[in-house]
């Protein structure tokens, strides 16, 4: 992992269209400011963890608990 | 013109284009690009979507609505640029299942919902409060079904 120290107002470039600004710092809180393309998806990581397991979970679904299918009708 | 999905769960099927979801971004941590919504024999509660390409990935899915009727759906304005849709209520609204072992363990996404609109599909985080594990009875509870 790359680790970079940086200060309050200094910035971190990733590729040539996300920039990771350091807003603040206080305590041990850091505000993190992010500028990237709108179609690039951005999520605190508990969370985007917490849905890529229930979907795995979801995934692994016995379809006899659910009952018979049929494709949908033409 | 109907696809033909084999399915690792389901076998060959054919797939009329109308059963056909684009999603660009995939669903959150386990990708997937194109999925088919499959639905129940009969009138159940319960479809699957079905990825396309990829016969092991399907996922059970339920409309919210039918067991949470108060289910809000609320997406940030980053999104809702993102996604291209800009009122979730224009939207489908599909919440991911949870099977278990007893119906009464089953559990929806309420978190993580996924909104389509003319056949594109994406999986967002909802910003209204909601669980990631919903259990399907309290909604059943809360109607006070007979």
């Amino acid at each position: 992992m790359l680790t970079i120290t940086r200060r309050p107002g200094e910035k971190i470039m990733i590729g040539d269209d996300v920039v990771v600004e350091i807003v603040d710092v206080t305590g041990t809180t850091v505000r993190v400011g992010i500028t990237a393309p709108r179609e690039r998806k951005i999520y605190r990581e508990e969370l985007w963890e917490r849905v890529r397991r229930e979907n795995e979970e979801a995934a692994r679904a016995d379809p006899e608990r659910l009952g018979e299918l049929k494709p949908p009708a033409g | 013109m109907p696809q033909t999905v084999n399915s690792t769960r389901f076998g060959e099927l054919e797939v009329p284009d109308e059963a056909l979801i684009e999603f660009p971004d995939g669903l959150i941590g386990v990708g997937g690009s194109r999925f088919a919504l499959l639905s129940r024999e009969g009138n159940g509660a319960f479809s699957w979507l079905q990825e396309v390409e990829r016969g092991d990935l399907a996922l059970p899915v339920t409309d919210p609505f039918a067991f949470f009727p108060d289910y809000e759906v609320r997406i940030s304005d980053a999104e809702a640029e993102r996604i291209g849709i800009a009122d979730p209520a224009g939207a489908d609204v599909l919440a991911i299942v949870r099977a278990a072992e007893a119906l009464a363990d089953f559990s929806l996404n309420l978190l993580a919902p996924i909104l389509v609109s003319r056949r594109v599909g994406h999986q967002v985080l909802n910003e209204a409060p909601a669980s990631v594990r919903e259990p399907l009875l309290a909604g059943m509870a809360t109607q006070g079904s007979a």
